[in-house]
């Protein structure tokens, strides 16, 4: 009998050559014809011939067949088995040797582990932001048919549609399910009966809005097309958050009755928060209700439009057909501000579209910081893999395949880039909420979290870390000569190729590191000129309060100034105050409305023609602001309602229209019509960044309160060094006119120009924070090398030091390899930013993507950073004692 | 060659398989041919319980196969108890030895049912 060797001790590389062993089909004939035979001879053996043996050997047998058919599923199943099982076991094999590896180096385990954590966690921290404010699906159903339609107004510029154009498209567009509109009106209403008088925000929507944007009511419905009539009773559908804060989230709201300014409403329903898209604010809405004094206008862009097509209509269709009905109309109306086209913007884009490119420009640079960390961690597996070369090498000599190696040798990075990625889930959670709580009004940023599809991007990421970072050390650890390296005694000898590999990774990094550094310091002195423009009037110790009279209580205009008027006066006797003034809109707070002015003599589309900002401002307008008058006078009492129309421009308005010749007494139209309410001009005024300073400054164009009057209305209060302390006063003073009004946003000036670079602030600061983490990974990655190299010059460097080498000598030796580095990056790195940078050019303001100044700077930054970092090893390379270096080898 | 009436349960037919193979690595036919001639041909196992019955146990690693030549020179697959079976073989035993010495007790059993 034949002994076996006892074969439960096979190391576990041997077990692979199981797969290339004899198949089960083959094994089953053998057997079974093993078997036969063995029968056969024993009845030769008896006597019998070899035929009849054979006969009673296969009957005695049975179902040859179907017996080797059975056991053939059983060895089959037997292989399935087994193969999963290796498989698992190959996998467990690795992570338990993987995990020791890690384990017994904890330093090095430790540093790969954060600083991965770092860069996935950041990027997945801003990849929470773009799921949540451009991924994620928006509430509505069928959101993808769903567009917002606007009115081109000149190149690049759009506005919205008048209601007349929106009742003509209502009666005449054939592609939609439902052509929704709303607008900001009635503004701010004061909320009487619950709790104190509040203002609570109010708009308008038709009822078809709540068809073409369909999220269900949380509870009741939305209006019917009956209730948004003109004279139809009058209902209100409640934001999720006044249901919850001012009503407790009560269930018997429904049919309940509201004052709103001193009018009755009924409650019909509560949308859900979804349809807000800023964090929870307390908001009303009313039916759209249009007259049919509104519908017949033509001129005044209000409504904002959406339409949710048929199933089958492309949105190009759609657009033709409303372009043919607006430019129809624009005959029909002439100087109704058409500009021959529609615009459509999908729902998303016309969501989120403004901050589309800034968040992927920042997941784009957060990534860059990741793949400057994947280099350093490359760096560390290289020289790690140095030091692993003994043992490399005996299980190369013990038979395990270059597979085998590669396999667990990356099987090791995976583990360091899932840790990396856990942890990094903790730096999410943190850098989550760092954005979310950014003053930036970013659209449905505030529902950012960390779910599952962050969760699958963190994990990819990390498994797409591990292939980056792992891999090319993986292969190059494999690629061993085993028996130099062991009869080296598994010492490192000198790997010039792997020196080489870990020199460009190094400058790669610095690259990358530096395309970082210019988009932020792009962003910086941006900033920084941003902050030098003058807003062009006193923006410090200035009050904003919206104060809005509504229609019921106050129908008739006059009514309506004299009340403003008191308010005014009213404020401006409260001590303290210095001076107050009144338009319909602020600037900073929103665009002038738009005023199509002419000179005379032109025929409204020539060189003589302008399209200005309209704002009514009050007699002490101009001087509240500090606005400084340059020519003729400001307004006064003696231009009443009913008296000769006078219009104040802008510097830039009269230089547009009249060049340098005096424009005091000249006649200004508007729309171009041939009967236009013709203005003389009594003053100029200064231009002013009225639409932010990111903006240039807009043509302006003054009418005195008294001749455009306005129910709603922004005060600007003037006062001593902390304005808010007067609000109390203000209220009362408000009060005393008409306890049931409404002050609503409150505000500093200052703090409303701020709020406008609010997201250019953001964008800042996050590069910034990006850039100054890279330029500290590639830091390290140079200094890694660069001590990388004295370690390994550790013996010639003894002997330059032996032969009288001076200390500064050797320093340079090593700094002037940092250095070289680092140029060669720097010198790459500003090409590849050249180009790059162009991405930031609607970000920039006052210099070019290619400003010499931050590229320059962010050069010697950079430059000298290497040398630092190159210096540290070169101190230590000094300190070598040169008879223990040359011992030593 | 009388064929026996005694139907193997299928443990008692593993049992007798790992009680063969404590002896030593064989093959199929060898096993086959040990039962009969321990027997004495009260016990025959036919081939079409024998191989799937070896072949279930290789899959619960209750014995393993590896091919060798036989004395004569010829290839053939031997068996061979592992770690797992002989202690399968003892458990196995043991609850065999139980059942048969109570079923011994009952065939001489002298009072009568309650």
């Amino acid at each position: 009998m034949p002994t076996l060797d006892d074969g439960e001790r096979v190391p576990t590389w041997r077990r692979y050559l199981r797969f290339w062993r004899a198949n089960p089909t083959g094994d089953v004939r053998d057997e079974v014809a093993f078997h036969i035979e063995s029968a056969v001879e024993e009845l030769v053996a008896a006597g019998m011939s070899r035929e009849a043996a054979r006969q009673m050997a296969k009957r005695k047998f049975g179902d040859v067949d179907g017996i080797s058919e059975t056991l053939q599923t059983l060895s089959q199943q037997r292989e399935r088995d087994m193969t999963h099982a290796e498989w698992w076991d190959a996998i467990r094999n690795d992570v338990t040797f993987g995990l020791r590896q890690l384990r017994k180096s904890p330093v090095f385990t430790a540093i790969a582990v954060l600083t991965l954590a770092l860069g996935i966690g950041a990027t997945s921290a801003i990849f929470s932001v773009v799921y949540s404010v451009l991924l994620r699906p928006l509430p509505y159903a069928g959101a993808d048919r769903i567009l917002s339609f606007a009115q081109q107004n000149g190149p690049g510029s759009t506005w919205n549609l008048p209601f007349g154009n929106y009742g003509v498209w209502r009666s005449q567009a054939t592609g939609f399910e439902a052509l929704g509109a709303t607008y900001g009106g009635p503004g701010t209403m004061t909320l009487t009966g619950v709790g104190d008088p509040a203002p609570i925000a109010a708009t308008s929507a038709s009822s078809e809005y709540w068809k073409a944007m369909f999220i269900p009511p949380v509870l009741g419905r939305y209006f019917t097309p009956e209730e948004d009539r003109e004279g139809a009773p009058h209902v209100v559908v409640l934001s999720y958050a006044l249901w919850q804060n001012r009503f407790g989230g009560d269930h018997n709201v429904l049919g309940r009755t509201l004052t709103l300014s001193g009018e009755v409403y009924t409650v019909i329903g509560v949308a859900p928060s979804a349809y807000l898209l800023y964090p929870p604010m307390e908001k009303l809405w009313l039916p759209l209700a249009p007259s049919s004094q509104r519908l017949a206008d033509f001129s005044d862009h209000e409504l904002t439009v959406y339409g949710r097509l048929k199933p089958g209509v492309p949105p190009a269709t759609a657009v033709r057909q409303l372009t043919q009905i607006d430019t129809r109309l624009a005959t029909e109306h002439p100087h109704s501000g058409y500009d021959g086209g529609v615009i459509a913007t999908s729902l998303i884009d016309a969501v989120a579209g403004a901050q589309r490119s800034t968040l992927y420009m920042l997941l784009g640079a957060v990534g860059l910081v990741l793949l400057i960390a994947c280099g350093n961690i490359a760096n560390l597996l290289l020289a790690r893999a140095n030091v692993r070369r003994a043992e490399i090498a005996i299980r190369g000599a013990l038979g395990a395949t270059r597979g085998r190696i590669v396999a667990q040798l990356f099987v090791e990075s995976l583990l360091l880039a899932l840790g990396g990625g856990v942890v990094g889930l903790v730096v999410a959670i943190g850098a989550m909420r760092f954005l979310v709580s950014s003053p930036a009004r970013i659209p449905r940023l505030q529902d950012a979290t960390i779910n599952g599809p962050v969760l699958a991007f963190a994990l990819a990421l990390s498994i797409v870390c591990a292939v980056v970072f792992g891999l090319v050390p993986a292969f190059r650890a494999a690629r061993l000569d085993l028996q130099q390296t062991l009869r080296d005694g598994g010492r490192e000898s000198r790997g010039a190729g792997r020196e080489r590999l870990r020199k460009v990774l190094v400058v790669s990094e610095l690259c990358v590191a530096q395309l970082l550094l210019i988009g932020a310091g792009l962003l910086i002195r941006s900033a920084l000129l941003v902050q030098a423009v003058p807003v062009g009037f006193d923006t410090h110790d200035l009050l904003s309060i919206d104060i809005s009279l509504p229609s019921a209580q106050y129908p008739e205009r006059p009514r309506q100034e004299a009340t403003l008027q008191q308010i005014e006066s009213a404020i401006a006797a409260i001590p303290g105050v210095k001076s107050v003034g009144r338009t319909q809109v602020a600037p900073i707070h929103g665009f002038g409305w738009n005023w199509s002015a002419f000179r005379e003599g032109s025929d409204g589309h020539d060189a003589g023609a302008a399209s200005a900002d309209m704002r009514a401002a009050s007699l002490n307008y101009f001087s509240t602001l500090g606005l400084p008058l340059v020519r003729g006078r400001s307004f006064n009492t003696s231009d009443v309602a009913n008296g000769p129309p006078v219009a104040i421009i802008s510097r830039g308005l009269a230089m547009r229209l009249y060049g340098d010749a005096d424009p005091i007494g000249r006649r200004i139209g508007n729309g171009g019509g041939k009967n236009p309410a013709w203005k003389e001009i009594v003053g100029v005024v200064a231009d002013m960044h009225a639409n932010g300073k990111l903006a240039d400054p807009p043509l302006e164009l003054y009418m005195p309160s008294t001749q455009y009057i306005n129910g709603g209305q922004t005060f600007l209060v003037r006062g001593g060094l902390t304005v808010t302390t007067l609000l109390p006063a203000i209220r009362r003073a408000v009060g005393t006119v008409d306890p049931l009004l409404a002050l609503s946003g409150i505000g500093t000036m200052d703090d409303d120009v701020e709020k406008k670079l609010a997201m250019s602030h953001f964008t800042t600061l996050l590069l910034t924070l990006l850039g100054a983490t890279g330029l500290i990974l590639a830091a390290v990655g140079v200094y890694g090398v660069i001590a990388y190299v004295v370690a390994q010059r550790t013996h010639e460097l003894g002997v330059r030091m032996a032969l009288g080498a001076t200390q500064g000598g050797v320093k340079w030796l090593v700094v002037r390899q940092g250095l070289v580095l680092a140029v060669v990056g720097v010198t790459i790195g500003a090409g590849i930013s050249l180009a790059a940078a162009r991405l930031l050019s609607s970000m920039t303001f006052g210099i070019t993507t290619h400003d010499p100044l931050t590229f320059g700077v962010v050069a010697a930054v950079l430059l000298s950073v290497a040398v630092l970092a190159s210096y540290i090893p070169a101190r230590r390379a000094t300190r070598i004692d040169p008879l223990s270096a040359l011992r030593g080898s | 060659m009388a064929r026996s009436s005694v139907d193997l349960l299928q443990g008692t037919l593993d049992l007798i398989v790992l009680k063969t193979l404590s002896w030593g690595p064989m093959h199929g036919f060898g096993i086959a041919r040990w039962i009969q001639l321990t027997t004495e041909d009260v016990l025959q196992v036919e081939e079409g319980s024998l191989y799937p019955a070896l072949y279930r146990m290789e899959n619960r690693a209750w014995i393993k196969a590896q091919w060798a030549l036989t004395e004569n020179g010829r290839r053939a697959k031997y068996y061979k108890l592992t770690a797992i079976g002989k202690r399968q073989l003892v458990a196995e035993s043991k609850s065999w030895e139980q059942v048969s010495s109570a079923i011994g007790k009952i065939m001489t059993a002298t009072r009568q049912p309650a």
